[in-house]
């Protein structure tokens, strides 16, 4: 490795790294802090104004700062203050959470997890013998069954119920995960699918249909603009519905019905995102030796084996980066469900609407009600989840690379 | 592999991948159709002109180009979305090559950390963001767009840009490093021309981010008029009482099409720019 000696390094590392370090600590760094220090305190439309006099606030508040004092909002009405007690604003976030019932109904849920993640362990630790006691797919198929035998036992509607009450924050988070579990498998099967296709050798007019398919992920660049046109797509004047017209059929105002406007921006987002997947694995499968599938079609196996045992096993290292970076971009998706329902269809005043996903819901917050306190907070717990979640994804991909 | 595939299962493919093409281009070809038909409506009287082009006028071309504000916002884009681009290069490829070739305290951790940032909720920073280039007098002004855009694509082309050095052989450098040569010649003089690949791809991609963003524009830069992103004005556009679709539906042409021709034309280099670097780890 290169070492460049002398007393200058430190400089010269500096020289080269610091305008990143300085855009990075104003515009990532800066905005958490700030928003970790105003999660402690009661700003909102009725105490929108610093009071510099005191101490963090003049730290943290950029109208604070001597040189742009002259800036600073005059408002009327009291300034924000510190909270009392200091963590109020995040007992308003999670409710009742930790209260008997909803604690229990949160461990129910849990409990219909451990079969798979019993499953998954087993299924590890007899990774590589040929001579197991049960098959893998049979062991995971076994778990999920059990799975959803608790689910009956247990009466998680229910318990999902109770959890849903204690707050607007379960609402949102669990809607979101519900999106990410929904987009993510029609992603990669989309994207499998195509890129199974595209990869026959000998389909007429490959070229073309590998230039058209690609087409949605050039256009997500816009994407603000292309979900206004899905938008219309189910407007109730819109093509969907003059389609059905013709067959004499009466359409419906699409958008209004809170399962169809959820599937609605499933399916603008699947449009927008599957070339990703289809692209990498297609890349994928074409550095998978076809002496592997020469030897497997000696042996005898048909398409679905080949399938299942040759190319899913081997797409793996190339699948599980990009499903990670997905499902964290997905969790945060907002330009797309803002621009196609804006969070609705409403499900009455002061309840988050039908398809009001977790940065749909902030953004309403924040600039429609302005309560920054509170939703410094919101974005504090999201952060850290987040944060869990890239570390994890971290390490899990780092684990398949050298696995591979 | 050399069996003769049944007609059968041929018939299948062509047809699935008809189906799977008509999906992936049929809402950018409905918005070319309903670019070139008079009046402000989308929906046609007959059924086939949603399908297949059976009028065609330039008459919303022109009214966007020589009626509206609609070339401003052209040129904001296009001024933001290439200064975005540049800086991001100045500023990301001396940090990518930093992180790949110099051994410093935190190097390891500090990569983690940038990676982790990311996952800050844009969203919710754009009131601090908004703060803060307020206070310094770049709010409503298209340079205080570009820094903030700059930083928001730093991490994920310094990132991209490091994988690639990482692939790039060392020996070079070292060989020049015995003739005398310093990190900064090694790096504009050796790194720099052999990663030319990765930084045309990190390029494409943050002259897209500058162009298609929305959020962060519609906040920094709210208003007037001929001041917004090209973004910002036609969602204005859309979001009026009795939306002018004819208009919008040309200006979102004009605005789609030469992205659309730049990516379909790189698109043989994307599956290899993008496994290029970051996920090998």
């Amino acid at each position: 490795m290169v070492q460049w000696s002398g007393r200058r390094t430190y400089l010269t590392v500096l020289a080269f790294i610091g305008p990143t370090l300085l855009g990075i600590l104003i515009f990532n760094i800066y905005p958490i802090l700030f928003n970790t220090y105003i999660s402690f305190t009661n700003r909102n439309q009725f105490h929108p104004n610093p009071d510099c006099s005191v101490g963090l606030t003049g730290i943290f508040e950029p109208t604070c700062w001597s040189v742009f004092k002259k800036s600073a909002p005059q408002g009327l009405g009291t300034p924000f203050r510190l909270q009392n007690p200091i963590y109020a604003n995040y007992v308003d976030l999670l409710g009742d959470f930790f209260t008997a019932p909803v604690l229990l109904a949160a461990f129910k849920i849990f409990l219909c997890f451990v079969p798979l993640i019993i499953g998954v362990q087993i299924n590890r630790r007899y990774k590589n013998q040929f001579d197991r006691p049960i098959s893998s797919g049979m062991m995971i198929t076994i778990a999920i069954l059990i799975g959803f035998l608790l689910i009956y036992i247990l009466k998680i509607p229910e318990a999902l119920d109770t959890i849903m009450k204690s707050g607007d924050f379960f609402v949102v988070t669990f809607r979101t995960i519900v999106y990410v579990a929904a987009c993510i498998p029609l992603f990669f099967i989309v994207g499998l699918s195509l890129a199974l296709l595209l990869n026959v050798p000998d389909l007429p007019g490959r070229t073309f249909f590998r230039v058209a398919l690609i087409v949605p992920w050039a256009a997500s660049t816009v994407a603000i603009m292309m979900s206004l046109v899905w938008k219309f797509f189910f407007q109730e004047k819109g093509t969907i519905n003059q389609v059905l017209g013709t067959m004499g059929i009466k359409g419906q105002v699409w958008l209004n019905d809170p399962t169809i406007a959820f599937l609605v921006i499933v399916l603008a987002n699947v449009w927008y995102s599957y070339p990703f997947f289809m692209v990498t694995i297609l890349g994928a499968l074409q550095s998978i030796p076809s002496e592997i599938y020469e030897a497997a079609e000696v042996d005898g196996a048909n398409y679905l084996q080949k399938l299942s045992n040759i190319t899913l096993p081997l797409l793996r290292v190339a699948v599980i980066p990009v499903i990670v970076l997905s499902s964290i971009t997905t969790f945060q998706m907002f330009g797309t469900v803002w621009a196609i329902t804006g969070g609705g269809p409403s499900r009455g005043a002061g309840t988050p609407g039908a398809t009001e996903l977790v940065m749909v819901y902030a953004y309403k917050q924040v600039f429609q009600t302005a309560a920054y306190g509170r939703m410094g907070a919101f974005a504090l717990i999201m952060f850290v989840l987040l944060f869990a979640a890239t570390l994890y994804s971290l390490r899990l991909s780092r684990i398949t690379a050298r696995g591979a | 592999m050399n069996r003769k595939t049944k007609p059968t299962v041929r018939i299948i493919q062509v047809i699935l991948a008809i189906l799977a093409t008509f999906f992936a281009v049929y809402p950018v070809w409905f918005v070319l159709l309903a670019s070139g038909r008079a009046g402000q409506r989308l929906l046609t009287l007959n059924l086939l002109g949603t399908f297949i082009p059976t009028e065609w006028s330039f008459e919303n071309y022109q009214v966007m180009l020589f009626q509206q504000p609609f070339l401003d916002w052209i040129r904001n884009s296009f001024f933001v979305a290439i200064m975005t681009t540049i800086s991001c290069l100045l500023i990301a490829t001396s940090a990518a090559f930093a992180f790949s070739r110099m051994r410093f305290y935190g190097r390891e951790s500090g990569l983690v950390l940038f990676l982790a940032i990311q996952s800050f909720p844009g969203v919710l920073s754009l009131v601090p963001i908004a703060q803060l280039l307020s206070a310094i007098g770049l709010y409503k002004n298209l340079w205080g767009l570009i820094m903030a855009y700059v930083a928001g694509t730093l991490i994920f082309t310094t990132m991209n840009l490091k994988g690639y050095f990482d692939t790039i052989p060392i020996d070079l450098e070292e060989a020049a490093m015995i003739d005398g040569c310093g990190p900064v010649q090694s790096f504009f003089l050796i790194a720099l021309p052999l990663a030319r690949p990765a930084i045309a791809i990190t390029a494409l991609f943050a002259f897209m981010a500058g162009w298609g963003e929305y959020v962060l524009a519609s906040v920094l830069i709210p208003a007037p008029d001929t001041a917004v992103t090209a973004m910002v004005g036609l969602y204005k556009m859309a979001n009026q009482l009795s939306v002018p679709w004819g208009y919008f539906a040309a200006g979102a042409v004009m605005i789609i099409i030469p992205i659309l021709i730049v990516f379909l034309y790189l698109q043989r280099y994307l599956e290899g720019g993008l496994t290029l670097g970051g996920v090998k780890g």
